[in-house]
């Protein structure tokens, strides 16, 4: 694997149980996903910003057969898009209810990033999202 | 950039770019055929429709595989000139990629460069071994290609999930009925019906048989999604003038086009319930001065039917949200009054990968050369082919017209 130190701190954030979006240090504009340049402004000065993660959910997926490579452990699960309020926006998982179900999700409803990722066999690298309680 | 800008051709023209003919093999799975043997049976087809021999060919444009990365040389180091006997006398012979809509993108760079001079005549060549293919090989490569590997891939993302995702939003924005989804797998199959080269040829199916297989990745079903196939398709185009020279009167022109890119991760998707067709078909009708009304069929990418319905709703062909119930009020069917995908689309013909888009834009030139047989529609002028690649990354939209002699 290549060297790539935005990738990576990315995910050594994300280990830490933080989410964060790629912040421009010249124009203040979020990118994500981070960039090598900044798209708005093409600065090369780029940092970082933790966000809370509270966004909403354009749409979502409960793969159940042909996981790829390696991810056959992890079947069923589920993908979504969400929009951060942020303004920015990301793929992740969803964490199901307690009895394994994604039923409870519905397309524009508000989720959350969620800190500590439920329990996985295999550890994945992406930001995990629910359902918020309100 | 400016959203419009004119063609620097027009029909009156000398060197209006025109396709002359088409070739096209049965797609389904041929554990018996082979890839340069396709290509070149293929080629001589299409050659053969245009009263053309391989020698009246300058330029060779490749469409991609993506079977195998050593097939791939082939194409891109001039095989086929070897193949086709055309040593010595090729001009150039590369290769054009943008994923599902290469097609889209190969008709505009064969049309610029016949316009400019730097082609006479353009062969575009494709074929596709998907069907005969490993599954769990190109399952792994379909969930590495056109997914960003540091920030999406770790999520578990793959081809039929990135479909999901278009077509639960689909859903939700417009609320489609799972029963109005699985209508536009029973028009494209009501086609494919009466294409011999479909791979779902001589195999009905209903929108409870559709509904009653089993989910895949919620909302599709595993009818909802297009099967692997094999499959080769070819187009020849020249410039009107080398046509009506060679007493060529049937052609077909590119009236014009329009496209957006509008993302490369499907995180990125501003809506996936749309995607990029309104843009692209804005830019497409200021183009040509054309209008949805100005439409009579339509051939567009269908590898799940969410980018089916937003496309006929962004080309403005259907009110806006009515996609789906429009497939199942059988507007597109045979006999209907905006056939669309009339080969059975991607979805029954077979999903050739990169060449299903060819075989969509192929048919609508073969309707517009009236050479559809038993799926004719009857005086078709006017086609609009739409095409999109990766994770549905761009709306490529071409509207065809027919020229020559036959054009009213």
């Amino acid at each position: 694997m290549s060297v790539n130190p935005i990738r990576d701190e990315f995910r050594a954030a994300l280990a830490r149980g933080e989410l964060l979006v790629q912040k421009c240090n010249d124009c203040g504009k979020l990118n994500m996903y981070p960039r090598h340049a900044c798209p708005h402004c093409q600065s090369l000065s780029l940092g970082w910003q933790q966000v809370r993660g509270r966004g909403v959910l354009h749409s979502y997926t409960v793969l159940r057969v042909g996981a790829p490579e390696g991810f056959d452990q992890d079947l069923p699960y589920a993908l979504g898009v969400v929009k951060l309020e942020d303004g920015v926006q990301m793929l992740g998982r969803l964490v199901p209810d307690a009895q394994g179900n994604w039923d409870h999700y519905r397309c524009d409803q508000t989720v959350e990033f969620q800190p500590v990722p439920p329990e996985q066999k295999t550890p994945r690298a992406c930001a995990w999202f629910t359902a918020t309680s309100l | 950039m400016s959203d419009t800008w004119p063609l620097n051709i027009n029909a009156k023209s000398p060197n209006d770019p025109v396709f002359i003919g088409i070739g096209e093999l049965p797609s389904g799975k041929y554990p018996n055929r082979n890839f340069i043997g396709d290509l070149t049976h293929v080629a001589l087809l299409a050659l053969k429709d245009a009263q053309m021999v391989p020698r009246d060919v300058d330029t060779i444009l490749l469409i991609p595989n993506l079977h195998s990365a050593f097939d791939q040389a082939d194409l891109i180091f001039s095989r086929m000139a070897e193949e086709l006997g055309l040593i010595g006398h090729l001009k150039s012979s590369f290769m054009v990629h943008s994923g599902g809509s290469t097609s889209d993108n190969a008709t505009r760079l064969a049309s610029g460069l016949i316009a400019s001079g730097h082609a006479r005549t353009v062969l575009v060549l494709q074929c596709e071994r998907w069907g005969s293919a490993d599954v769990n090989e190109m399952v792994t490569m379909l969930s590495k290609y056109g997914i960003p590997n540091e920030w999406e891939m770790p999520t578990g993302l793959q081809f039929n999930a990135i479909g999901a995702l278009i077509q639960r939003r689909y859903m939700h924005a417009t609320n489609s009925s799972a029963a109005d989804m699985a209508a536009v797998c029973v028009t494209l199959r009501k086609w494919a019906l009466l294409n011999p080269n479909a791979m779902y040829y001589g195999k009905p199916l209903t929108v409870e048989k559709v509904l009653s297989s089993k989910v895949v990745a919620d909302p599709l079903h595993a009818l909802e999604c297009p099967m692997l196939a094999d499959g080769a398709v070819a187009f020849v185009m020249t410039s009107a003038e080398n046509a009506k020279r060679r007493g060529l009167d049937n052609t077909v022109r590119v009236a014009g086009s329009g496209g957006c890119v509008s993302h490369y991760s499907v995180g990125q998707e501003a809506d996936l319930g749309k995607l990029g067709w309104a843009t692209a078909a804005k830019r497409a009708y200021e183009q040509s001065g054309w209008g949805p009304k100005d439409i009579q069929i339509a051939q567009i990418y269908d590898t799940y039917a969410a980018v089916m319905t937003s496309a006929v709703e962004g080309l403005g062909l259907c009110e806006p949200g009515e996609g789906a119930r429009w497939f199942a009020s059988g507007v597109a069917d045979p006999g209907g009054k905006m056939p669309c995908n009339t080969n059975g689309g991607m979805l029954s013909a077979g999903h050739t990968g990169v060449g299903g888009g060819t075989a969509l834009l192929v048919e609508g030139v073969r309707q517009l050369l009236g050479r559809a047989g038993e799926r004719q529609v009857a005086d078709a002028q006017r086609c609009v082919v739409g095409g999109t690649g990766g994770s549905y990354m761009d709306a490529q939209v071409l509207l065809l017209e027919r020229a020559g002699k036959g054009a009213q």
